[in-house]
């Protein structure tokens, strides 16, 4: 039965699945490679559901499971927000809300030798790349790059950081703009930062600007476009 | 050791500062006043004396119990009411399962100390058999979510589910009168525990060195402030119990400030439980009525009945041939089930006789007191008023000079009628 139905792996694509179920039958699609991302697992010739959510594609190859949790798994090349926890010889230890805490080696940072280590407090906030996600190992964090520029990536100054769930964040991410940052952004200006561990950092001129922009966002989990827009604009005017 | 420092809430250094910088200028992470409390929902579970109550992000459920018990020896005739509170890691990784943190320690001894020695609940009442039997009402609090302000949370899940808590009626029998016995439910209507006034607890965090003062702190809140003080009062404005424990130093001015918020605050949470537990028990009261599965609003029901005819005819009062009988009910609706004559209105019998056929309306009332009602009949419509009357007793206000009636559940007899 299970076969039959992953005859036709494209129809599965961007509809919810359930552990267990079968997605694509690697026997039918000879001479093709395909990325696993997050949620999927191969039984060689199958490719099986680990987690309950929507399964998503991106071109060329690209697969994985979709849904919006409490807890972060990590998963190579997200983009996060982290803690520092401790600092350690060689790695800084990073809260990145998964199972277990993420290493940051010292020299992971753009132009990082043994003479520059940066120093971190315990707390410090900081804007990161998942660099190995691999199974029964601490995930592996990285302040550049693919090639080894800093980016964007590093510690993250004043501003105020929450949490949302993995989907929320997500949502913030996804281009079209989402609706609520669509709405803020043309009448507030502020400065923020998604990790799609489920944490937010936003950055503006005053703290209320902060607050409002930051409960807009918490606010808008479960509200559809047009009543995201409807919301801003009621939390935009009680402060004007 | 990893795996728990891995679990272990931590505040950003950025969030520490913002935090503070944001109430210099009276600005709270949720968009609060400083003076603002969090928006609390008070919801009742299907059993009597189970709360559950959200105060912003916080979830607090509390369950009562009771269990007939031998008294302490030094208070021979006062019940016993004892907290118990329930800190799982679910609603907090930093709670520890198994022991209770010192945490759940001070959270059960501040509501303890609030309701208890404040005298909230009558414990006298509560005597069954003095030296022998009271009643020991358990108070369960579990943490559901740890989102700041547990204890507050906490007192009002506990105040919430004490009033809508009924124990069973018990009454002393036996040859010596020294027997309890304990009512089922079914059989006596069970009484609800005699609560005096209600104490609220309000929590107070202070800042360090800037001198703020908030009310009802929040999960972020809590890891930045400096010290807390919790105040019960009650609507009444006395003060039941203050807790005030280590951290920073604070002076009797704040102190007097604060009692003064914590007054005007319970006040308006007192309003807020008690309309929540009105609710309830409008609600529990209306579920013990059986409604006809037809029944919207209006419910007409017809009835004919021959023999009602052939016994009337036998009685010396009557010189009638034949009777029909039509019994209308109008079941009223909820809101107007509480006005004095709406079992009146409800039901009215519209009577034939055989000569004249002109449908005339009386009211049940007055023709119960003249008419004799044919057994088989007064069956038929005290079992039409039965899902009525009996049901809606609690519900419909009824003053005594009213008629009503119910029928005896073991011989089918109509049990109390006044005119009848």
């Amino acid at each position: 039965m299970e076969k039959k139905q992953s005859g036709s792996p494209p129809s599965l694509i961007d509809s919810t699945v359930v552990p267990g179920d079968v997605v694509l039958d690697l026997s039918s699609m000879t001479n093709q490679t395909i990325m696993l991302g997050g949620g999927l697992r191969q039984d060689c010739d199958a490719i099986s559901v680990m987690k309950a959510g929507t399964l998503r594609f991106s071109k060329p190859n690209k697969y994985w499971v979709e849904s919006s949790q409490k807890r972060y798994t990590p998963c190579v090349e997200d983009t996060v927000l982290g803690i520092v926890v401790d600092s350690k010889a060689d790695n800084f230890l990073i809260d990145i809300k998964g199972p277990v805490l993420a290493f940051l080696p010292v020299l992971a940072f753009e132009g990082g030798t043994r003479r520059n280590i940066p120093k971190f407090e315990v707390g410090t906030l900081l804007y990161l790349r998942v660099v190995k996600a691999n199974f029964g190992m601490n995930p592996e964090l990285s302040c550049t790059d693919a090639s080894g520029k800093a980016a964007e990536f590093g510690p993250l100054k004043d501003g105020y950081m929450f949490e949302t769930s993995t989907g929320l964040s997500r949502k913030l991410l996804s281009s079209p703009t989402c609706p609520v940052l669509e709405a803020l952004g043309k009448k507030l200006s502020f400065e923020i930062a998604v990790g799609l561990n489920g944490r937010v950092w936003v950055n503006a001129a005053t703290p209320d600007t902060i607050v409002v922009v930051a409960n807009a966002i918490m606010n808008s989990e479960s509200l559809s476009g047009a009543q995201q827009i409807i919301m801003v604009e009621h939390l935009l005017k009680n402060i004007q | 050791m990893e795996g728990r420092l891995a679990n272990a809430w931590r505040l950003t250094a950025n969030d520490k500062s913002f935090i503070r910088t944001a109430l210099l200028s009276e600005i709270r992470i949720d968009g609060r006043k400083p003076y603002e409390y969090r928006k609390i929902v008070v919801k009742f579970g299907r059993e009597d004396g189970s709360s559950e109550v959200q105060l912003g992000q916080t979830r607090v459920m509390g369950i009562v119990t009771a269990q007939l018990v031998q008294p302490y020896r030094d208070r021979p005739k006062e019940g016993i009411l004892s907290i118990f509170t329930e800190v799982s890691p679910m609603a907090d990784p930093s709670f520890e399962p198994g022991h209770p943190g010192e945490l759940a320690v001070e959270l059960g001894r501040i509501i303890d100390r609030g309701l208890r020695e404040s005298k909230a609940v009558d414990t006298e009442s509560l005597c069954v058999l003095a030296g022998k039997f009271v009643w020991a009402i358990r108070i369960d609090l579990h943490i559901l979510d740890n989102g700041g302000n547990l204890v507050d949370a906490a007192n009002i899940a506990a105040l919430a589910a004490l009033l809508t808590f009924r124990r069973p009626e018990c009454s002393l029998g036996g040859e010596d009168g020294q027997e309890v016995i304990v009512h089922p439910p079914e059989i006596r209507e069970p009484l609800p525990l005699i609560v005096h006034h209600l104490p609220i607890a309000i929590t107070f965090g202070f800042f360090s060195n800037d001198s703020i003062l908030v009310i009802d702190p929040t999960h972020n809140e809590e890891a930045v402030m400096g010290g807390r003080m919790t105040t019960t009062v009650n609507a009444n404005g006395d003060i039941c119990a203050i807790q005030k424990a280590g951290g920073e130093g604070v002076p009797q001015r704040v102190i007097m400030q604060c009692l003064q918020l914590a007054t005007a605050k319970a006040a308006g949470i007192t309003k807020q439980i008690k309309e929540a537990v009105e609710v309830y028990n409008t609600e529990r009261a209306l579920r013990k009525i059986k409604r006809h599965p037809t029944s919207t609003g209006v419910n007409v029901k017809e009835r004919q009945d021959q023999s009602v005819g052939r016994n009337t005819s036998t009685s010396k009062s009557n010189d009638v041939g034949t009777w029909k009988l039509k019994v209308e009910i109008n079941i009223p609706e909820v809101g107007e089930r509480d006005r004095p004559d709406a079992l009146l209105n409800c039901i009215k019998l519209h009577y034939y006789d055989s000569l004249n056929t002109l449908p005339s309306t009386i009211e049940a009332i007055t023709m119960v007191g003249w008419m004799r009602w044919d057994r088989v009949l007064t069956v038929e419509i005290t079992k039409l008023l039965d899902d009525y009357v009996s049901s809606t007793r609690s519900v419909v206000n009824m003053p005594n000079h009213m008629f009503y009636m119910c029928r005896d559940p073991i011989t089918g007899h109509v049990a109390r009628s006044r005119y009848g």
